[in-house]
This record gives C-alpha cells, structure tokens and sequence, in this order.
C-alpha cells in the first residue's frame, strides 16, 4: 500500500506550491477580469461576465498589439533556433578554445532583462549610441539613425535583444544533443556517400528536433511574454506596443483591473496553446539504428 | 563508490558555501547597521528611538518616497526626538510607486503610511478615494500656494514637498553670437532667433523639447499651448481646436521645416532632452525647476557660466505662463497609524526642513517662506527669475487633475510623437486628443 | 576525426569565432566603454568610440563603503546571493521530488501532470502577481525571503522539472530494479541509487536555477519592497530617477551585477552539457 502512495507524496510539496501560488492566483485574477473594477470608481464594481473579453476583442489596438507580438514571436524563435545551431556547430569543433567559448556563449545568459534592455538602448540609442557611432565612423552614414522610432525598426530590434539572451541557453541544448548522437550513425552516413550538407540536413536535424521541443517552447513564451526590455527601449509608446505592455498599461497604468486581467488571461492562453502545439508537432522520437 | 565520494563531498561544499553565504549575509548586514548608525545613514533603531516616547505601536510609521525625496537620517532622528515616532524610510522608484499604491488599494491596504503623491495622480488618487483629507488653515494654503493642485473636491489630499514648474534656459553665448544680448520674450522672435543660430553653424539643434511616447511629451504641448496659443482646454473640458491645432501646427513645422529640433528626441526621456543644454548641444530650453541647480553646476554641466534662466516666452499679449508638476506627501486611507503620518507630513513640509532639503536634495520649496529665505541668504542663485515665473503659474485644468489623466495622457503623447514621426498630421492628432478626452469626460 | 582541419576551414573557424565573440560580447563591452565615460561626456553628441577622458568613479561609488548608492549596491548583490542559495537548497530537492515519480514510478495521472506542468510555464507574471501581493500582505509575508523564495521556485518549477525529468527518462529501468528486490522503499532507492548517477543534470539545474533567480525583477519589485530584501537587478533599475539618468552607474552596475552569475556559469558548464546530453536526444 505503501508504495502504491510514495508518488503522491513525492509530489506532494511542488503540487502544494503550485496550487496555493499559481492556480489560486489565477483563478481570483480570472474572477477580476469577470468584473468591472475600475480602481477610480470603487463604487462601482460589479460583474459582467465575459464582456471585458469582448471589449478587448473590439478594440483595434488589441489587434495591433497582437500583431506586434507575433511578428516578435516568430523573429525570436527564428533568430533563436537559426543562431543558436550555428554557434553549437561552432562549439562542437574540436578545439584548443572550445572551453573558453562555451563561457562565452553562456555570459548574455547573465543578463536581467531590464540591464539587457537598457544596454542595447545605448546601442541603438537614436543620437549616440554605438550603432551610430560604428556607421559615422566608417562613414556608411552622415547622419544618425533613429533606430527606435519607426515600428518594424523598433520591433525587429527588439526581437534581436530578446533572441541575444535566449541564444546560450538554445545554443547548449543543441550542442548536447549533437554530442550524443553516436558517431556511427555518420559513418554509415558518409559510406553511403552523404556530403556534409545532407548529413546535416537529413541526419543531424532530425535527431535535434525533440531537443529543440523544449528550447522552442521556453523561447516562444519567453517572447510573448517580453516586457521590461521593450520599455527599456521605447517606453510605452503605441508604436511598439505588444499584448503584454497593453495589459500593463491598462492595469497599473489606467487603473482598470477588470479589463488587464482579462487581457493578461488571453496572454496566458496564447502562450499555452502555442507550447502544447510545439510539443505535440515537434517531439517526435527518431530512431534511426 | 568513487562517483559516490565525489558526489557527497560537492554536496557539502554546497551546503558549506550555503551556510558561509548566509551567515556571511546576515554578519554583514548587522555589521552594516551598525556602521550605518555611526556614519549617521539609514539604519533602524538609534539611541534617541530607544529612549521613552509612546507605545511602539502607536509610534511606528513608514514612508514610501522616491530616491530624491530622502531625508537624511540626521533628519529623521530629530523628527524621532521630538515626537518619538519611528520611521521607516521605503525607498522605491517613481513609477513603481503607483504601482505598488494600486495593488496594495486592490486588498483594501496600504503599502505605507506615508506616500508620495505626484500631481498628476491626484485626480485618481482622489477618486479612488485612497489618502486622508488634511486640514490646513487659510494662512497655511497662502504659503503653500501649490497646494492647489492637491486638492479633490473639496480635501487636500496631500501636501507639496517639491515645487516643480516650467521654466526657460537659454545659453547666452549662443544668442551673444547672433548679436542677441537678451534671450526674446515672445515666441516669434525666439524662433527667429534660433533659426539664425542654426544657419551659422552655432548650433545645429538650438530648440530642446521632448517628442518621445513619454509623459513629458504631454506636458510640453501643455505648456507650448498655455503660453504661445492660450487655454489647452475649455471650461467644460473639451478641447480648445484653435489653441491646440495651431500649436500642433507649429510643432510640425519647428520639426520638419525649420528642423530646429533634434530628431533623436523622438526617442529620448526627458531627462536626456533637459541634458541637451547643459552640454551645450542646445540653445534653449524650457525644463523643470530643478534645473537651476544644474546649469552651472559643474558635476552636471559642462558649459558652466554660459546658460541662464527666463522667463517662458509669451506671445506679445500674453507675457507668460507655466503649470505647476509639484510633488507631495499624503497619508494612506489604510495607515493604521494616522496621527503618526499626519505629524510627519506636517514636519516634512515646514518651512525649516525645507530649506534643510534644499540644501541636502536639491528640491525647491514649496513654502514661500523657505523660498524667500533661501534666496535672501544667497543659497538659491539664480532664484530670483524663478519666483518671478511662480507668479504666472496656472493650472491648464478647469476643476483640477481628472482622475482618467493617465489615459488621457496616453493618447496626447502618442499624438504628439506620432505627427513628429509623420505618421499624422497635426490635425489628426488634435482629432485623436479630441476625441479620447471627449470619451474620457463621459 | 570527422573533419580534416584545412586551412580554408582554419580561417573560417577563426573568422567564425571573431564574429561569434563580437556577437556575445559586444554589448557587454560597449555597456563596460560606458561604465568609464564620464557623465558630461556620457550625453554629448559625439561619434568617438572611447571617452576621452576615462574614469572609475562609477565603480568607485558601487564598491565604496561610504557612498549610498555603494551600499544600496552591495545591499542587491547580498540579497540576490541568499536568494539564489535560498532557492537553491529549497528548489533543487522540490524538482527533483516531482520529477522523480514522474518519470520512474508509474501512478495514475502522471500524463495529466506533465501537460499541466508545460501549462504552467506560460503564465505571465502579472497573472498572478496581485492575488499573491493581496495574500501576502494579509499573511503579513512581504519581505519575507522565504516566501519570495517560494514564489521564484513557483516559476522555475516547471522548467526545472522537465529537464530532470528528460534526464530520469534515459536512465536505465534495471536501476531500481536491484534496489527493490532488496527491500529498499522507492524513496530511499530515489536517494542513493539514482542520486549518484545524476549528479550531471543536478548541477545543470543549479546553474540554471542560479540564473533564473538572480535575473528576477517583477516579483521581487512588488512582493520585496524594502532596502533588506531588494534585489540586484532592482537596485540597478532604480539608478534611473525621474530626475537624472546616471547610466554611468547604471551600466557599471550592470557590469558588475554579471559578474556572480558569470562565475557560476563558467564553474558549472561542463556539467551543464553532461546532464541535458542525457535528457536531450529522447522525450
């Protein structure tokens, strides 16, 4: 009987953590976006069922912000998966320095989002940051650039700060899925007469899809969730807005908790959705011996 | 059984690091308390808390401020000795300050006694109902005329500590240049003037103003309007077209025709634009008070001797005019200690630790009386053209701060930047500005 | 032995690693230039690359004993250090507790679980971040860096668990099996047999743990308001005041807030390789 019971108990103190500080929380942050709370009319708040989602729904600058974060999502993934498997097939040549890189590789890890944000803004900073510096000097440029005022400019540029501090953590993964792939399967690869570039595309690829299921996943909701490195760089303007700097906006910044929550909720849902699809679709095993 | 030694032995190094860390964290911190009390800095209990005074609860307060409104801890210990309240200072920045006094409302508690109240919150903190009215005397507001801006309905909300409003800056020697000994007092000329500066090559962006989707924006087309064009907003709260079209109008222009503004402030905070003149990359400017400090301070400036204070231009009838963005204290609707906040925002904001802050933060009086003695001592340098400004402060807002001033905010600096960047014409931003305060007004 | 090293492929390599160090790197240099340049010089519209006139005032300040902004400074790194260790001690053994019985015992509900585990990780801070303010502030928990503590586990619980998890998975079945038939219970089987085995991805997840914990700045921010519990990565925010931008000392702030975490993670690669290979090539 006993052991019948030793995985429950096991999971025990994590499903308590869980249930007391992340589902309790959202379930009352779903009751809120149920409501009409604005915190400037105490008064007057009072339940309206789902009419805080079909607000929200209407609203033009919903859509916006919504395609502002897909467009951030897809760059970062993108930007993500492609550098990060370039720089594990840099690290996995075999070199004198491949210890040194490999804590290279790891240091933008290090980085909280807000100090990330704040160096790149003085990067890309629209008078004297380094890009216009780099560009004047070798004379690419006269004058400087504003780099964080047009909206694709913003946006794309956000996406590369974001994919910068997910690359280590990508890159790794890859790496070490690369370095278990027994040998023999390229052997019988090469005496078959596969060139590198179909090795890598047929043989090596494949075997890294279900590692990169997790990395993928964890980079995704990393990018729909990005915020403090947005405001870093281009405050609260409407150019760059995305979903989750409109949520902010509408709850710390209008007071109106009701409709934040409510968006925070659609948030959490897209994020989930896109993880379950990843997971189903990616994770494949590949058995090729 | 190797794999397994080494496995123990990393465990206890940790365990080991671990408990050094902590132990090492919690000495220091001690250590630290105690130096702090000796260097005279912030720390928690002083020799003169622990003598006598009333209860410990009834006597134990905190207060939650920004980085610049500190009082030293010298400070705080004569408030403890006189009155025997404790204080707790909460360092927290500005903006998460608003944040954390929504939260907390959320639950029905406060997350100080003491909070500070910047006056653009005191439309919603008024209707949220979430500080303590305070009484004041007649002769009390007549010295404290920024109290003004604190109040909702009929309650003073708050106190003003900091007594922020729109001022000029100009630097002399680039008017000197183009044989300009007075900077001009009216609109017209000064941009004739900075044209001049920028087609001789003095300067290649003389006009310094904030275009960023940030709050300052806002309140610079508040004052353009006020003291170029007149009222930014009719009695009834809607918007006034022809004063703010026409100053949008003039924005655009100074931007892409005349190009006397640098592009980069489409992006930059407003700190960074206010910077621009104190490193000579401007040639004038209208910025906060607080800048009087700066300008030949030669820790922030580096054209020491060269910029000078004005008044705002005008517009030939209109001599002046400028809003107030004061910063005040107030007591949470939730302090459990109410008498206590009460006594300490009454002491913060007398007149002697006033001038006490001015000498030790740099924050401008709101008291006249500390004003005035500030300047006669000599202590204020320049302080003379401030006070003068002071007389032509209106607030632009017929029956105080709206409560929905953060989403109309919001949409007028979205505007704004959003002309700048060509993406509308100035009659579109008016049209958005429009139409969002007529929503708001509802 | 998979590649003949040419010269061509020489000067790639070295080209690559040029471009790639640039690329990891670069930021943090320049963030460091800035770290030296004086203010006044910091705002001027110039186009050089170095300051003319290079100083260390802002690492002075942040490492003196005198200066505030030096005791805010060491104040952060101190909390953020207990928080790490803190989470670490706490964390480390609730992950692998869950992961264990997910991946070697079999019970009912543990798909159900796994997916509710992945669900998990998409919840953004601000979903749950004002009930649990509200709740804490009840509790009387605000500054409490436990309570912070179990908060952080809270977000990288599921990360944490799913690599130990992938990890678990690859280990032989056979392991336990020998443990069981001497009559070992599963929890003492959990301890000592497969403990040793995965000692790899334990110090993955520490490194990844550390990390995750020292990078917090929303939960700390409205849950640790005070000087004793603040965080690294909130004191350097707040070096920025409505006032004046000293990103001087923001950015030497920065610099050395990396440091700790670099440490960690340059000590910790190896196994950081060694334990995710084991979980990396199967579900």
């Amino acid at each position: 009987m006993k052991r019948k019971l030793t995985p429950y108990i096991m999971l025990a103190p994590g499903t308590i953590l869980m249930l007391v500080l992340v589902f309790y929380p959202i379930l009352r942050t779903f009751l809120y976006s149920l409501q009409r709370m604005k915190l400037t009319e105490p008064g007057n708040t009072k339940f309206i069922g789902l009419q805080n989602y079909i607000m929200i729904f209407k609203d033009p600058d919903f859509w916006y912000a919504l395609s502002n974060s897909a467009v951030i999502l897809v760059s970062v993934v993108l930007f993500t998966a492609v550098v990060g498997m370039l720089i594990a097939l840099l690290l996995n040549v075999d070199t004198k320095i491949k210890g040194v890189l490999m804590a290279v590789a790891i240091i933008p890890w290090s980085l909280p989002p807000i100090v990330n944000g704040v160096m790149w803004r003085w990067i890309f900073h629209p008078s004297y940051g380094l890009m216009n510096r780099v560009l004047i000097n070798l004379y690419v440029i006269s004058e400087p650039v504003q780099w964080l005022s047009e909206r694709w400019s913003v946006i794309l540029i956000v996406a590369l700060v974001v994919a910068w501090r997910c690359i280590p953590f990508c890159s790794i993964v890859i790496l070490s899925a690369m370095q278990s792939i027994p040998t023999q399967v390229y052997e019988s690869a090469c005496i078959d007469g596969s060139n590198n570039f179909q090795t890598f595309k047929r043989i090596t690829l494949p075997l890294l899809m279900p590692s990169l299921g997790i990395v993928l996943t964890s980079t995704s909701i990393t990018a729909i969730n990005v915020f403090d490195e947005i405001v870093s760089l281009s405050g609260y303007g409407d150019v760059s807005k995305t979903l989750m700097l409109q949520a902010y906006l509408k709850t710390f910044s209008f007071l109106d908790y009701g409709l934040g929550s409510a968006m925070t909720y659609i948030i959490m849902v897209v994020a989930g959705v896109l993880g379950l699809i990843y997971i189903r679709n990616v994770y494949k095993e590949v058995d090729y011996i | 059984m190797r794999k397994m030694t080494r496995r123990v032995v990393s465990l206890c190094c940790c365990i080991a690091m671990a408990a050094s860390v902590t132990a090492c964290g919690g000495g220091t911190k001690t250590e630290q308390t105690q130096q702090d009390t000796t260097a005279g800095k912030q720390g928690e209990k002083t020799d003169a808390e622990k003598t006598g005074g009333p209860s410990v609860e009834d006597g134990e307060i905190t207060v939650m401020v920004p980085p610049w409104a500190e009082p030293s801890q010298e400070l705080l210990n004569s408030f403890t000795a006189d009155t025997g309240i404790k204080v707790t200072m909460n360092i927290v920045g500005w903006d998460d300050i608003r944040n954390k006094v929504s939260i907390a409302a959320v639950g029905k508690k406060a997350p100080a006694d003491v909070i500070e109240v910047d006056w653009s919150w005191v439309g919603e903190f008024g209707a949220a109902d979430w500080f303590e009215p305070i009484n004041l005397t007649e002769d009390e507001k007549a010295d404290m005329p920024t109290v003004s801006s604190f109040q909702y309905g009929d309650n003073i909300i708050a106190l003003p500590y900091a007594n922020d409003f729109r001022l000029g800056y100009f630097n002399q020697e680039h008017f000197k240049k183009i044989g300009m000994d007075q900077a001009p007092e009216n609109w017209d000329d000064m941009i004739k003037a900075c044209k001049k500066i920028k087609a001789d090559g003095i300067c290649e962006y003389p006009l310094s103003f904030t275009l960023s989707a940030t709050e300052a924006a806002t309140t610079s087309l508040i004052w353009m309007t006020m003291s170029r064009y007149g009222d930014f907003f009719n009695s009834d709260f809607s918007v006034n077209k022809d004063n703010v079209i026409a100053s949008l109008t003039s924005i655009d222009k100074i931007v892409k025709e005349d190009k006397l503004i640098d592009p980069a402030s489409q992006n930059m905070k407003d700190v960074e634009v206010y910077e621009k003149i104190t490193t000579g990359a401007a040639s004038f400017m209208v910025g906060p008070t607080y800048f009087i400090g700066r300008i030949n301070n030669p820790e922030y400036s580096s054209v020491v001797g060269q910029l000078s204070p004005l008044l705002i231009p005008g517009n030939g009838t209109t001599k002046t005019a400028t809003f107030a963005l004061p910063e005040g204290i107030g007591i949470s609707k939730y302090s459990e200690n109410k008498g206590a906040a009460l006594k300490f925002v009454q002491w913060y904001t007398s007149p002697d630790i006033q001038v006490q802050l001015y000498k030790d933060q740099g924050s401008i009086p709101t008291r006249t009386e500390a004003l005035q003695e500030l300047i006669d001592d000599g202590i204020m340098v320049d302080g003379q053209v401030m006070v003068d400004q002071s007389q032509y402060i209106v607030s632009p807002f017929p029956g105080g701060i709206p409560s929905w001033y953060a989403e109309m905010s919001n949409t007028i600096y979205n505007s704004v930047n959003q002309m700048v960047t060509g993406s509308l014409t100035p009659e579109q931003a008016y049209e958005k500005i429009s139409a969002k305060v007529n929503e708001l007004n509802q | 032995m998979r590649k003949k090293k040419t010269i061509l492929f020489g000067t790639l390599y070295s080209l690559a690693v040029l471009v790639f160090v640039l690329f990891a790197l670069g930021p943090i240099l320049w963030s460091f230039i800035m770290s030296i340049t004086p203010q006044t010089e910091l705002v001027g519209n110039t186009t050089r690359l170095m300051p003319v006139s290079p100083t260390f005032d802002n690492y002075r300040k942040l490492l003196s004993n005198v200066d505030q902004q030096g005791e805010l400074f060491r104040n952060g790194m101190l909390n953020s250090l207990k928080a790490a260790v803190v989470s670490l001690i706490i964390g480390i053994p609730i992950s692998v507790l869950c992961a264990y019985p997910m991946s070697r015992l079999k019970f009912r509900g543990s798909g159900f679980v796994r997916n509710i585990l992945l669900f998990t990780m998409a919840i953004p801070v601000f979903a749950t971040i004002i009930p649990l303010y509200r709740m804490y502030a009840n509790m009387d928990l605000l500054d409490n860096l436990v309570a912070l503590i179990m908060v952080y586990i809270t977000s990288f619980l599921p990360l944490s668990v799913w690599l130990l998890i992938s990890y678990f998975d690859t280990l032989p079945k056979e392991l336990e099996e020998a443990a069981y038939v001497d009559g070992c219970s599963q929890f003492r089987t959990m301890l000592s047999i497969i403990m040793p085995v995965s000692y790899p991805i334990i110090f993955a997840d520490t490194l990844i743990v550390f990390l995750t914990t020292w990078n917090q700045f929303q939960i700390p921010l409205i849950l640790a308001p005070s000087k004793m519990t603040k965080p690294i990565a909130v004191v350097v925010s707040e070096f920025v005041t409505k006032s004046s931008v000293d990103y001087g000392l923001m950015n030497a702030g920065g610099i050395l807030a990396i440091i700790p975490p670099a440490i960690i993670a340059i000590i910790f690669r190896k196994f950081l390789m060694k334990g995710i290979v084991g979980g990396a090539t199967k579900g």
